[in-house]
């Protein structure tokens, strides 16, 4: 489960950096070739760089699907969370759990139709002729404009990315009937942020995952707020 | 009938608390299955495409820049150079954090974000020197609201993507209105500071502002970089975003050394789960709008309410309304992405200008942002002032009243927003 963690982290972390990278490259590629520096322009214009904005699509779209999942594990996702969070902890559980089984139903759904869709673009195809099948009938499946990837690749970031939000979504409600916890407070404060968490280098993602009513509180609320008052 | 299905739908599902994203995607999904023969396969491909243009790629690329910018570096000489400008008026620290505020706002895209910088420096010095901890609070509250009128703003990217309006044109028609804002809580700050007699900075020369300006410059040439990108036409707003994280990075790993390269990785995380959430609104918000799309709905509700004989200015009082009491309950990239799609086609049928309305629409949230129970400044301000959220919302409100004075004459005053974007040949008509 670690290593899912980990590799689940590690893309998303690589697509964000390597996209920016991949835009910068492309902009100073485009105002570099027109400079007239001998040899070094002719250079510069031999590299197409064309297929950059797709690629950055592709790769940002690939890091909103898995870090959605990655979100539900840190809590991000936001909410309408007034009314629940006025009640009492036992029909509030009741809601919460309710909402993530809604997630995980959802998720879920999209994985299957997102599969489907995927194995008749491309995928069946590509699977018969990688086990020696001939194909026949199937169709080989699109590819996309620039890079000419097939799209059934491409778009199997939707089954891969919404079943792994599925399970992300089971994992919390098991752990929220276990615990009455929920991901975002794991640093069990109230409200507002820790003392100068967002400044802390890759702790940013803190205002977005407040107790602020965008999110259900967990239950034993009243233990929390006498640990704030401890470490106060 | 069916408008009333979905969105009553859509309303219930939001209550019971569950992710605004999901909520969404449920509604178009259920309506799909039972009410329409439309095949839902087509619901899963449009997951993929509905986010594949490379207009709302800025919203990460804004995102990771802002994150590098927030550990200190920047605001910190920021509020320096703002001081040095401001702070001999009555309630200096105050009106350098106004000033400080606007600047922040101008490299950065996100209100929270904005309070969370300007304000983890600026309210212990303020305290220090001898101001009330509610005056601070209320000052960096609502002036971080700035960040998304001021441009790059994220909340603009979000409009535009769902109403396929000029992300140029609506940040250049943000930043009139952004300046007389910050005028106008400048104004607030000076006045109660002076009713209170609070303290003020000696005057600085022109020598020691010249020096704060010189040491601010780093963050200051990133507004360059942003705005007189994308006015010039060297960069698309996306590409500028991007040239903007890369020069943040720069500047907060090398220049300003808030941290070092081994932080970078977690930092491209946060930012990553940030974007993600948004992003993953933003695909069920598609669909969602596709659904209402489908159903004719937008064009049916433009009907019935010009049929009821609501002019323009009627509808704009309804939308300011509709928009401050969603405000209540959800954060701003949700809010516009679920009513822009709706109260747009009306607006454009009683001839408002799309830009003027998606300025209107931002100036509404930043009102939501600023007051309870979900106000995402008010939360951020709470966890920096250790002030609780009940104490905080009084100490907010002469800030909060300017806002909404300023929310009025930006709705019927379309030539606020409209001179500068009309001028550069940005918006049609005059």
């Amino acid at each position: 489960m670690k290593i899912l963690d980990h590799i689940e982290e590690w893309i998303v972390t690589f697509l964000m950096g390597a996209a920016t990278l991949i835009i910068f490259v492309s902009v100073v590629h485009r105002y570099a070739s027109g400079l007239s520096i001998p040899g070094v322009q002719d250079w510069l214009l031999s590299i197409n760089m064309g297929w950059a904005q797709e690629l950055c699509i592709i790769m940002f779209v690939w890091m909103a699907k898995f870090g959605a999942a990655y979100g539900v594990r840190t809590g991000i996702h936001v909410g309408v969370d007034v009314l629940i969070n006025r009640m009492g902890d036992s029909r509030r559980k009741k809601f919460v759990v309710f909402g993530l089984l809604a997630g995980a139903l959802f998720t879920g759904i999209v994985g299957s139709l997102g599969l489907r869709f995927v194995w008749e673009n491309g995928m069946h195809y590509a699977f018969l002729t990688a086990t020696g099948t001939p194909p026949g009938e199937i169709f080989e499946g699109p590819t996309t404009p620039d890079l000419e990837w097939p799209t059934w690749i491409v778009y199997s970031v939707i089954p891969l990315g919404s079943y792994l939000m599925c399970f992300r979504f089971l994992q919390v409600t098991v752990a929220f009937l276990r615990t009455g916890e929920l991901p975002h407070h794991d640093h069990g404060h109230v409200d507002g942020l820790e003392e100068d968490e967002a400044l802390t280098p890759g702790k940013e993602d803190a205002i977005y995952r407040m107790d602020d009513n965008l999110h259900p509180h967990g239950l034993n609320q009243a233990d929390e707020a006498s640990r704030k008052g401890d470490t106060k | 009938m069916n408008a009333l299905i979905i969105l009553t739908l859509l309303v219930v599902l939001m209550l019971t608390g569950m992710p605004i994203s999901i909520s969404l995607g449920l509604t178009v999904l259920s309506f799909l299955f039972f009410m329409t023969e439309v095949p839902i396969e087509s619901v899963a491909l449009k997951l993929f495409t509905g986010i594949e243009k490379f207009e709302i790629m800025a919203i990460p690329f804004f995102i990771l820049a802002g994150n590098f910018l927030t550990h200190g570096g920047v605001a910190r000489r920021m509020i320096a150079f703002a001081t040095s400008m401001v702070g001999h008026w009555h309630g200096g620290l105050g009106l350098g954090g106004v000033l400080a505020c606007a600047l922040f706002a101008a490299v950065s895209g996100s209100s929270p974000a904005t309070v969370v910088a300007i304000g983890s420096i600026l309210m212990p010095a303020m305290v220090k020197a001898g101001f009330p901890r509610s005056f601070g609070a209320g000052v960096i509250t609502t002036s971080g609201a700035l960040g998304i009128l001021i441009p790059p703003s994220i909340v603009m990217v979000m409009y535009s993507v769902s109403t396929n309006t000029s992300v140029g044109a609506l940040f250049m028609a943000g930043v009139v209105p952004g300046i007389a804002l910050a005028f106008l809580l400048g104004l607030t700050t000076w006045y109660r500071a002076k009713k209170n007699n609070y303290p003020c900075q000696p005057k600085a020369t022109w020598g020691e502002r010249w020096v704060a300006f010189r040491k601010a410059i780093w963050g200051l040439m990133l507004i360059v970089v942003v705005m007189g990108g994308i006015y010039s036409g060297i960069f698309t707003p996306t590409e500028a975003a991007a040239m903007s994280a890369v020069y943040a990075f720069f500047v907060a790993v090398f220049v300003y050394k808030d941290m070092g390269l081994k932080d970078v990785p977690r930092v491209l995380l946060a930012s990553a789960n940030m974007s993600a959430m948004l992003l993953y609104i933003i695909t069920n918000a598609v669909l969602f709008s596709f659904l209402l799309t489908h159903e004719n709905i937008p064009q049916q509700l433009a009907d019935n309410m010009i049929g009821t004989g609501v002019g323009m200015i009627g509808f704009l009082l309804i939308s300011n309304v509709l928009l401050l009491v969603a405000g209540n309950f959800m954060e701003p990239s949700s809010i516009v992405l679920i009513l822009a799609p709706i109260l747009f086609p009306i607006a454009m049928k009683l001839g408002i200008d799309p830009v003027h309305f998606g300025i209107i629409m931002v100036v509404n949230m930043e009102v939501g942002m600023c007051h309870p129970p979900v106000g995402l400044n008010l939360y951020v301000a709470s966890g920096i002032t250790k002030m609780g959220i009940t104490e905080l919302t009084v100490a907010v409100w002469p800030w909060l009243l300017t806002m909404l004075g300023f929310l009025v004459t930006v709705t019927y005053w379309p030539t606020l927003s409209l001179a500068l974007p009309r001028a550069l040949g940005m918006v049609s008509g005059g």
